[in-house]
Protein backbone atom coordinates (compact mmCIF):
# COMPACT_ATOMS: atom_id res chain seq x y z
CA UNK A 1 0.00 0.00 0.00
CA UNK A 2 0.83 3.61 -0.60
CA UNK A 3 0.76 6.93 1.21
CA UNK A 4 -2.57 7.53 -0.29
CA UNK A 5 -3.50 4.09 1.28
CA UNK A 6 -2.71 5.87 4.55
CA UNK A 7 -4.98 8.99 3.41
CA UNK A 8 -8.05 6.67 2.45
CA UNK A 9 -7.79 4.86 6.06
CA UNK A 10 -7.66 8.43 7.67
CA UNK A 11 -11.69 8.47 6.63
CA UNK A 12 -12.18 5.46 8.58
CA UNK A 13 -13.46 5.54 12.33
CA UNK A 14 -10.26 5.42 15.32
CA UNK A 15 -11.85 2.06 16.18
CA UNK A 16 -12.42 0.69 13.32
CA UNK A 17 -7.86 1.74 12.72
CA UNK A 18 -7.41 0.35 16.30
CA UNK A 19 -9.39 -3.20 15.53
CA UNK A 20 -7.21 -3.25 12.56
CA UNK A 21 -4.22 -2.73 13.82
CA UNK A 22 -4.55 -4.96 16.70
CA UNK A 23 -5.13 -7.25 14.53
CA UNK A 24 -2.11 -7.28 12.27
CA UNK A 25 -0.15 -6.93 15.55
CA UNK A 26 -1.95 -10.83 17.19
CA UNK A 27 -0.50 -12.54 13.89
CA UNK A 28 2.60 -11.24 15.17
CA UNK A 29 2.55 -12.16 19.04
CA UNK A 30 3.00 -15.09 20.54
CA UNK A 31 6.02 -16.55 18.32
CA UNK A 32 9.26 -18.13 20.40
CA UNK A 33 12.31 -16.06 19.66
CA UNK A 34 14.50 -18.68 18.82
CA UNK A 35 16.85 -16.36 17.44
CA UNK A 36 16.97 -14.24 20.51
CA UNK A 37 17.80 -17.28 22.41
CA UNK A 38 20.65 -18.58 20.31
CA UNK A 39 21.95 -15.42 20.29
CA UNK A 40 21.82 -14.90 24.36
CA UNK A 41 23.67 -18.04 24.44
CA UNK A 42 26.30 -17.39 21.60
CA UNK A 43 27.37 -14.59 22.35
CA UNK A 44 27.72 -14.54 26.14
CA UNK A 45 29.78 -18.01 25.30
CA UNK A 46 32.47 -16.25 22.76
CA UNK A 47 32.67 -13.17 25.11
CA UNK A 48 33.60 -15.07 27.75
CA UNK A 49 35.92 -17.51 25.56
CA UNK A 50 37.71 -14.67 24.37
CA UNK A 51 39.48 -14.55 27.73
CA UNK A 52 41.54 -18.00 28.15
CA UNK A 53 41.92 -17.64 24.54
CA UNK A 54 43.79 -14.63 24.77
CA UNK A 55 45.57 -15.50 28.08
CA UNK A 56 47.08 -18.63 26.72
CA UNK A 57 48.41 -17.15 23.84
CA UNK A 58 45.63 -19.12 21.29
CA UNK A 59 43.96 -15.19 20.13
CA UNK A 60 45.73 -12.87 19.35
CA UNK A 61 44.34 -9.39 21.77
CA UNK A 62 44.29 -7.21 18.74
CA UNK A 63 41.71 -9.91 17.21
CA UNK A 64 39.62 -10.46 20.24
CA UNK A 65 39.27 -6.73 21.00
CA UNK A 66 36.97 -5.99 18.04
CA UNK A 67 35.19 -9.43 18.72
CA UNK A 68 34.89 -8.37 22.21
CA UNK A 69 33.34 -5.10 21.39
CA UNK A 70 30.80 -6.92 18.78
CA UNK A 71 30.01 -8.66 21.71
CA UNK A 72 29.22 -6.50 24.14
CA UNK A 73 27.51 -4.45 20.98
CA UNK A 74 25.27 -7.13 20.98
CA UNK A 75 24.62 -7.86 24.32
CA UNK A 76 21.16 -5.78 25.16
CA UNK A 77 18.61 -7.03 23.19
CA UNK A 78 18.31 -10.79 24.26
CA UNK A 79 17.66 -9.27 27.65
CA UNK A 80 15.66 -6.74 25.91
CA UNK A 81 13.35 -9.36 24.64
CA UNK A 82 13.35 -10.86 28.15
CA UNK A 83 12.59 -7.80 29.52
CA UNK A 84 9.17 -7.67 28.13
CA UNK A 85 8.24 -11.79 29.04
CA UNK A 86 8.66 -12.27 24.86
CA UNK A 87 10.90 -15.70 25.64
CA UNK A 88 8.72 -16.58 28.10
CA UNK A 89 5.66 -15.04 30.25
CA UNK A 90 5.18 -14.96 34.01
CA UNK A 91 4.42 -18.94 35.12
CA UNK A 92 4.67 -20.48 32.12
CA UNK A 93 7.11 -23.62 31.63
CA UNK A 94 10.36 -22.05 30.69
CA UNK A 95 9.80 -18.95 32.66
CA UNK A 96 13.41 -19.59 33.92
CA UNK A 97 14.98 -19.59 30.37
CA UNK A 98 13.43 -15.50 29.95
CA UNK A 99 15.23 -14.65 33.63
CA UNK A 100 18.37 -16.61 33.05
CA UNK A 101 18.79 -14.63 29.24
CA UNK A 102 17.52 -11.37 31.02
CA UNK A 103 19.95 -11.62 33.59
CA UNK A 104 22.83 -13.32 31.91
CA UNK A 105 23.25 -11.25 28.32
CA UNK A 106 23.79 -7.83 30.00
CA UNK A 107 26.40 -9.36 32.20
CA UNK A 108 28.89 -7.59 29.79
CA UNK A 109 27.49 -4.38 29.98
CA UNK A 110 27.53 -4.32 33.71
CA UNK A 111 23.94 -3.54 33.60
CA UNK A 112 21.39 -5.86 36.02
CA UNK A 113 18.45 -6.76 34.60
CA UNK A 114 16.18 -6.21 37.43
CA UNK A 115 17.61 -2.11 36.85
CA UNK A 116 17.10 -2.69 33.46
CA UNK A 117 13.74 -4.06 33.72
CA UNK A 118 12.25 -1.29 35.88
CA UNK A 119 14.02 1.53 34.13
CA UNK A 120 13.12 0.13 30.58
CA UNK A 121 8.84 0.28 31.33
CA UNK A 122 9.34 3.25 33.08
CA UNK A 123 10.81 4.44 29.62
CA UNK A 124 7.83 3.00 27.32
CA UNK A 125 5.79 4.48 30.04
CA UNK A 126 6.74 8.18 29.67
CA UNK A 127 9.16 8.12 26.38
CA UNK A 128 10.73 11.43 25.53
CA UNK A 129 9.29 12.87 29.09
CA UNK A 130 12.14 15.37 30.25
CA UNK A 131 11.73 14.20 34.27
CA UNK A 132 10.24 10.59 33.47
CA UNK A 133 11.77 9.17 30.76
CA UNK A 134 15.15 7.51 32.43
CA UNK A 135 16.73 7.66 28.87
CA UNK A 136 15.75 11.36 28.17
CA UNK A 137 19.54 12.21 28.87
CA UNK A 138 20.39 10.18 25.08
CA UNK A 139 18.22 13.27 23.46
CA UNK A 140 20.55 15.24 20.74
CA UNK A 141 20.23 17.59 18.16
CA UNK A 142 22.47 14.59 15.35
CA UNK A 143 24.22 11.75 15.41
CA UNK A 144 27.65 13.33 16.44
CA UNK A 145 25.54 15.20 19.58
CA UNK A 146 24.34 11.60 20.36
CA UNK A 147 27.72 9.76 20.24
CA UNK A 148 29.38 13.33 22.41
CA UNK A 149 26.15 12.96 25.10
CA UNK A 150 26.32 9.54 25.59
CA UNK A 151 30.46 10.43 26.54
CA UNK A 152 29.46 13.04 28.72
CA UNK A 153 26.96 10.92 30.61
CA UNK A 154 29.28 8.57 31.09
CA UNK A 155 31.41 10.91 33.00
CA UNK A 156 31.68 10.80 36.78
CA UNK A 157 29.66 13.31 38.12
CA UNK A 158 26.83 12.71 35.34
CA UNK A 159 23.43 12.72 35.81
CA UNK A 160 22.39 10.85 32.49
CA UNK A 161 22.63 7.56 31.06
CA UNK A 162 22.83 4.94 33.50
CA UNK A 163 23.63 7.38 36.29
CA UNK A 164 19.98 8.65 36.06
CA UNK A 165 18.26 5.09 36.48
CA UNK A 166 19.25 5.33 40.48
CA UNK A 167 16.83 8.65 40.38
CA UNK A 168 13.76 6.42 38.26
CA UNK A 169 14.25 3.34 40.73
CA UNK A 170 13.71 5.68 43.91
CA UNK A 171 10.85 7.55 42.00
CA UNK A 172 8.44 4.34 41.02
CA UNK A 173 9.31 2.78 45.08
CA UNK A 174 12.51 0.36 44.36
CA UNK A 175 15.54 2.16 46.15
CA UNK A 176 16.68 -1.69 46.60
CA UNK A 177 16.95 -2.30 43.06
CA UNK A 178 19.87 -0.06 43.48
CA UNK A 179 21.67 -2.53 45.03
CA UNK A 180 22.26 -4.46 42.27
CA UNK A 181 23.54 -1.85 40.34
CA UNK A 182 26.21 -1.45 43.05
CA UNK A 183 26.81 -4.74 43.35
CA UNK A 184 27.48 -4.66 39.48
CA UNK A 185 29.91 -1.84 39.60
CA UNK A 186 32.08 -3.33 42.66
CA UNK A 187 32.48 -6.50 40.84
CA UNK A 188 32.93 -5.31 37.05
CA UNK A 189 35.58 -2.54 38.92
CA UNK A 190 36.89 -5.41 41.32
CA UNK A 191 38.00 -8.01 38.85
CA UNK A 192 38.79 -4.83 36.34
CA UNK A 193 41.54 -3.80 39.37
CA UNK A 194 42.72 -7.61 39.92
CA UNK A 195 43.56 -8.36 36.55
CA UNK A 196 45.25 -4.69 36.50
CA UNK A 197 47.90 -5.78 39.11
CA UNK A 198 48.16 -8.91 37.54
CA UNK A 199 49.51 -7.88 34.98
CA UNK A 200 46.83 -8.19 32.49
CA UNK A 201 45.34 -4.22 32.22
CA UNK A 202 46.32 -4.00 28.32
CA UNK A 203 44.02 -7.44 28.24
CA UNK A 204 41.37 -6.12 30.78
CA UNK A 205 41.26 -2.93 28.58
CA UNK A 206 40.26 -4.38 25.55
CA UNK A 207 38.39 -7.42 26.23
CA UNK A 208 36.08 -5.89 28.29
CA UNK A 209 36.62 -2.06 29.65
CA UNK A 210 36.98 0.24 26.22
CA UNK A 211 34.59 -2.53 24.60
CA UNK A 212 31.97 -1.71 27.15
CA UNK A 213 32.50 2.03 26.62
CA UNK A 214 32.08 1.55 22.76
CA UNK A 215 28.71 -0.73 23.23
CA UNK A 216 27.17 1.67 25.33
CA UNK A 217 27.66 4.81 22.70
CA UNK A 218 26.14 2.13 19.80
CA UNK A 219 23.55 1.25 21.88
CA UNK A 220 22.06 4.18 23.10
CA UNK A 221 22.67 5.40 19.84
CA UNK A 222 20.50 2.98 18.03
CA UNK A 223 18.49 2.03 20.87
CA UNK A 224 17.71 5.13 22.41
CA UNK A 225 18.50 8.44 20.59
CA UNK A 226 17.94 7.28 16.62
CA UNK A 227 14.19 5.93 17.13
CA UNK A 228 13.50 8.93 19.60
CA UNK A 229 14.98 11.72 17.53
CA UNK A 230 13.66 14.57 17.49
CA UNK A 231 12.63 13.59 21.29
CA UNK A 232 10.01 16.01 21.23
CA UNK A 233 6.69 14.37 21.58
CA UNK A 234 5.29 12.10 24.04
CA UNK A 235 1.90 9.60 23.47
CA UNK A 236 2.69 6.44 22.26
CA UNK A 237 2.07 6.88 18.69
CA UNK A 238 4.06 10.25 18.57
CA UNK A 239 7.28 9.29 20.75
CA UNK A 240 9.17 6.85 18.59
CA UNK A 241 9.50 6.76 14.84
CA UNK A 242 10.94 4.47 12.12
CA UNK A 243 14.02 5.42 10.25
CA UNK A 244 16.55 3.90 7.86
CA UNK A 245 20.29 3.18 8.57
CA UNK A 246 23.12 3.75 6.45
CA UNK A 247 24.22 0.36 8.20
CA UNK A 248 20.59 -1.35 7.69
CA UNK A 249 18.13 -3.48 9.91
CA UNK A 250 20.99 -5.73 11.15
CA UNK A 251 23.54 -3.11 11.64
CA UNK A 252 21.03 -1.21 13.51
CA UNK A 253 19.89 -3.99 15.67
CA UNK A 254 16.79 -3.63 14.65
CA UNK A 255 15.67 -0.49 15.51
CA UNK A 256 14.22 1.08 12.12
CA UNK A 257 11.58 -0.62 13.19
CA UNK A 258 11.44 0.46 16.52
CA UNK A 259 8.06 2.00 16.53
CA UNK A 260 6.29 -1.23 16.05
CA UNK A 261 8.09 -2.28 19.44
CA UNK A 262 6.51 0.54 21.32
CA UNK A 263 3.27 0.48 20.47
CA UNK A 264 3.15 -3.81 20.82
CA UNK A 265 6.46 -4.35 22.87
CA UNK A 266 5.28 -8.25 22.96
CA UNK A 267 5.81 -8.37 19.43
CA UNK A 268 9.65 -10.18 19.01
CA UNK A 269 12.39 -8.18 17.76
CA UNK A 270 12.68 -10.50 14.71
CA UNK A 271 9.00 -9.78 13.86
CA UNK A 272 8.98 -5.97 13.85
CA UNK A 273 10.18 -5.91 10.63
CA UNK A 274 6.98 -7.73 8.84
CA UNK A 275 4.73 -6.11 11.11
CA UNK A 276 5.76 -2.24 10.35
CA UNK A 277 5.06 -3.11 6.43
CA UNK A 278 1.77 -4.62 7.27
CA UNK A 279 0.94 -2.09 9.58
CA UNK A 280 2.80 0.97 8.26
CA UNK A 281 -0.51 2.67 6.38
CA UNK A 282 -2.44 2.51 9.85
CA UNK A 283 0.66 4.09 11.71
CA UNK A 284 0.48 6.87 8.96
CA UNK A 285 -2.89 7.16 9.32
CA UNK A 286 -3.00 7.36 13.54
CA UNK A 287 -0.65 10.34 12.98
CA UNK A 288 2.84 8.16 13.52
CA UNK A 289 6.26 9.21 12.01
CA UNK A 290 6.84 6.78 9.59
CA UNK A 291 8.48 8.80 6.73
CA UNK A 292 11.88 7.34 7.26
CA UNK A 293 10.66 3.69 6.17
CA UNK A 294 8.05 4.41 2.97
CA UNK B 1 28.32 -1.00 55.44
CA UNK B 2 26.35 1.81 53.56
CA UNK B 3 29.15 4.42 54.58
CA UNK B 4 31.82 2.39 53.15
CA UNK B 5 30.31 2.07 49.73
CA UNK B 6 29.44 5.15 49.29
CA UNK B 7 32.88 6.02 50.23
CA UNK B 8 33.93 4.11 47.85
CA UNK B 9 32.05 5.26 44.93
CA UNK B 10 32.35 9.07 46.36
CA UNK B 11 36.46 8.43 45.52
CA UNK B 12 35.47 6.15 42.39
CA UNK B 13 37.44 8.34 39.51
CA UNK B 14 40.51 8.44 41.91
CA UNK B 15 40.13 4.73 42.96
CA UNK B 16 40.44 3.62 39.02
CA UNK B 17 43.03 6.42 38.10
CA UNK B 18 45.41 4.68 40.90
CA UNK B 19 43.59 0.48 40.53
CA UNK B 20 43.25 0.30 36.72
CA UNK B 21 45.36 3.61 34.69
CA UNK B 22 48.34 3.29 37.11
CA UNK B 23 48.56 -0.71 35.84
CA UNK B 24 47.21 -0.12 32.14
CA UNK B 25 50.12 3.19 31.81
CA UNK B 26 52.32 0.62 33.28
CA UNK B 27 52.27 -2.50 30.89
CA UNK B 28 51.79 0.05 28.18
CA UNK B 29 55.10 1.90 28.81
CA UNK B 30 56.95 -1.90 29.16
CA UNK B 31 55.69 -3.05 26.37
CA UNK B 32 56.55 0.30 24.35
CA UNK B 33 60.05 0.40 26.12
CA UNK B 34 59.32 3.83 26.05
CA UNK B 35 62.38 5.78 27.28
CA UNK B 36 61.06 7.41 30.77
CA UNK B 37 62.85 10.53 32.35
CA UNK B 38 64.88 10.93 35.76
CA UNK B 39 65.13 6.75 35.70
CA UNK B 40 61.67 6.60 36.75
CA UNK B 41 60.36 2.66 36.42
CA UNK B 42 57.21 1.87 34.23
CA UNK B 43 55.06 1.62 37.62
CA UNK B 44 56.45 4.56 38.94
CA UNK B 45 55.58 6.62 36.02
CA UNK B 46 51.92 4.92 35.83
CA UNK B 47 51.21 5.64 39.27
CA UNK B 48 51.89 9.07 38.71
CA UNK B 49 49.65 9.62 36.04
CA UNK B 50 46.60 7.42 37.33
CA UNK B 51 47.17 9.72 40.36
CA UNK B 52 47.09 12.69 38.83
CA UNK B 53 44.34 11.99 36.18
CA UNK B 54 42.25 10.37 39.02
CA UNK B 55 42.60 13.47 41.12
CA UNK B 56 41.75 15.74 38.02
CA UNK B 57 38.67 13.63 37.33
CA UNK B 58 37.58 13.29 41.07
CA UNK B 59 37.81 16.83 41.66
CA UNK B 60 36.28 18.12 38.37
CA UNK B 61 33.68 15.07 37.84
CA UNK B 62 34.86 14.91 34.54
CA UNK B 63 37.67 12.82 32.64
CA UNK B 64 38.88 15.44 29.77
Amino acid sequence: MSTAAATDLRALPEAELIRREREIASRHLDKFPYLAVFWAFANFATWLALWPLVFTGTLPLWAAFPIATLNIMLSYLPSHEAQHDIIAKPGTKLRWLNELIGHMSTTPLVLPYRVARLTHMEHHKHANHPELDPDYSSTATGPWDSIWGTIKNNQPRSAGGFNAYGKTLERIGRPDVILDGVLYQLAFYGILFALAWSGYAIEAALLWWLPRHIATIYIRFYLSWAPHHPGQETGRYRDTRSFRSIFGNIGSMGMQYHVIHHLHPRIPLYRTPRAYWEMRDILEARGCDVGGLK
Amino acid sequence: MLTTIKTIFYFGPLLFGLGFIAPLAAQILERLEAPLPFGLTPLIAGLILGAAWGTYAQVKGRWA
